[in-house]
């Protein structure tokens, strides 16, 4: 089951008991929304295209005492970036964001489906918390977390992930990062999501090589998980992710570093400043845009080498 | 409460807004004097179905919602004296109102946004009056018509809708810049039953206000309405009088 059919079918299980729990979808379909649709009717609110209104008219349910959950493709959060700001984080209503497809797992339909840069604009709102789980244990826990501690959400839906992380990943979010490798303190790698699979990919090589590597899950982007004590015993750390480098995945890892004061080495790996106007799926453009596991690869070497 | 007694109030209102506008020279006065006769209407004509102890009333147009302080603390919403404060600091009125005040219940200061989350506050509680004053250079945003046809596909009858036709944008009129008419044709076929009136009649406000229809008011109003060299001037959309005169005049007539 995906990640987002695993979150509806569980949050409706707790919807079932609770009238207040409400899921909003913008005309996205999923295969777990049927069941919402036929047997929860009341809880269901289907608003059309329409996400500025959609936001708007989740934060008034929100202020009216619902645990609203809104779902729509990840595209699309830049277009009611404002409803969020303003309705949401301005006016302290908290809602969870189910954002589907996010970096390029809409590839081949284009840059306008594609979200190559919404860790950098979604984390500049005040106060909102980010999560991309990179397995199926994580959303479950995701859903329990968001429903028991309401707050504004945005969590980043993978349409696919690398199916070895349900058996190597973890159910645990309370820290915001988990150690998914632990071989050794010459390098860190971090990375988050779909790209958690081809880090794994480099890890292995590295180790094959004879490295002494740690490889790390940061699921959490917002609010910060990194302490003084995340990077402490590695000189050298490498940031992965799918989106470009201005202000995303890896300028958190920075500003982690910069606000615990401490002074390392970091090499990012994201994707090239500009929009990708070109057929191919989603490992296609990865490969074609140096994030193929042995372009990592290289350039990991290149860093350890410097 | 007849109507030269609400006109009285009405007067009060105005003369209190344009001495606390005028005292600093902030936010936007003009737009504040248009919705006036609107909320003294609901507030204080026991004709209408307005409860303040229980309906809410917010602003889509919330630069224009000052209008409301004057009337939320002569009900004791907060003391009177935070009006000398209005836009100072230690003082709780804001240029834009927010939920932080009492009575006020939506960040304000975007447009075309309050009528959304109305909308969700109206679906959640279906047996609370929700009235909402929005203006009309708002409805050039797109997302108004978003809520617009939520609210009729799910028949929020409880969101009453009005909007302060005072005609003005900030640089001109609202039929120059962009056509909004025949707006009661628009609102009728995105919502339902609409009645345009004279927003400064009490007659005509009470008779929209005292009864569930029409859920549209569309109220022709004047922007800077009781200041005579401010009225339907659209230059004074973000301009406060600081001449001496000019503030003497407009306290003047309002008097």
């Amino acid at each position: 089951m995906t990640q987002r059919d695993t979150f509806i079918s569980e949050l409706f299980e707790i919807a079932k008991k609770d009238k207040d729990v409400i899921l909003i979808s913008v005309d996205m379909g999923a295969s777990a929304l049927d069941r919402w649709r036929d047997e929860l009717p009341e809880q269901f609110i289907w608003t059309g295209i329409s996400e500025q209104h959609s936001i708007n008219l989740a934060a008034g349910l929100s202020e009216a005492g619902k645990k609203v959950y809104l779902y729509f493709m990840a595209a699309w959060s830049a277009r009611c970036f404002e409803q969020i700001r303003y309705s949401c984080s301005m006016a302290k209503n908290p809602i969870t964001i189910l954002s589907n497809g996010v970096a390029l797992g809409y590839a081949p339909a284009g840059p306008a489906h594609e979200t190559n840069e919404d860790i950098a604009y979604m984390r500049s709102l005040i106060d909102v918390e980010i999560h991309s789980p990179a397995n199926i244990q994580m959303v479950k826990s995701l859903v329990k977390e968001s429903y028991e501690n309401q707050k504004l959400r945005y969590i980043r839906l993978e349409r696919k992930y690398d199916l070895r992380f349900d058996e190597l990943g973890s159910d645990d979010i309370s820290q915001g990062l988990n150690v998914i490798k632990n071989q050794g303190d010459e390098l860190c790698i971090v990375s988050y999501g779909y790209m958690l699979g081809r880090a794994l990919d480099v890890f292995n090589k590295l180790i094959s090589d004879g490295h002494k590597v740690t490889l790390i899950d940061m699921f959490k982007m917002k609010p910060n998980p990194i302490t003084s004590d995340t990077f402490i015993n590695f000189n050298k750390i490498v940031t992965i992710e799918e989106q470009t480098l201005s202000g995303g995945f890896g300028s958190i890892i920075l500003e982690g570093l910069c606000d615990n004061k401490l002074t390392k080495k970091v090499l990012r790996l994201g994707l090239p400043e500009k929009y990708i106007f070109e057929n191919g799926d989603r490992d296609y453009h990865l490969n074609n845009n140096g994030l193929s596991v042995s372009s990592i690869h290289q350039s990991i070497i290149e860093f350890i080498d410097e | 409460m007849d109507n030269k007694q609400l006109e009285t109030i009405a007067k009060s209102v105005r003369k209190t807004i344009f001495e606390f506008k005028t005292r600093d020279g902030i936010g936007h006065l003009h737009s504040s004097l248009s919705p006036v006769d609107i909320l003294v209407s609901l507030f204080y004509d026991e004709s209408t179905n307005f409860n303040h102890e229980t309906d809410m009333v917010m602003f889509g147009k919330a630069h224009g919602s000052p209008s409301i302080y004057p009337i939320l603390a002569d009900l004791n919403y907060f003391p009177k004296d935070e009006l000398e404060k209005y836009c100072r600091p230690g003082g709780i009125l804001r240029l834009h109102s927010d939920s932080s005040i009492p009575g006020c219940h939506f960040v304000g200061g975007s447009l075309g946004n309050g009528i959304g989350f109305a909308s969700g506050l109206a679906y959640a509680n279906r047996n609370k009056n929700i009235y909402i004053i929005m203006g009309d250079a708002e409805l050039y945003e797109g997302s108004v018509w978003e809520s617009l046809m939520f609210i009729n596909h799910h028949n929020l009858t409880n969101l009453k809708i009005i909007v302060d036709r005072n005609g003005l944008g900030t640089i001109g009129e609202t039929e120059t810049m962009l056509k909004l008419n025949p707006l009661d044709e628009k609102f009728k076929s995105f919502v339902g039953e609409t009645k345009v009136i004279d927003g400064h009649n009490y007659d005509d406000l009470r008779s929209v206000f005292s009864s569930q229809s029409p859920q549209v008011v569309i109220a022709n109003t004047t922007k800077g309405k009781g200041v005579s060299y401010m009225e339907g001037k659209w230059k004074y959309h973000t301009i406060v009088p600081k001449d001496k005169d000019l503030i003497k005049q407009g306290m003047e007539e309002l008097s």
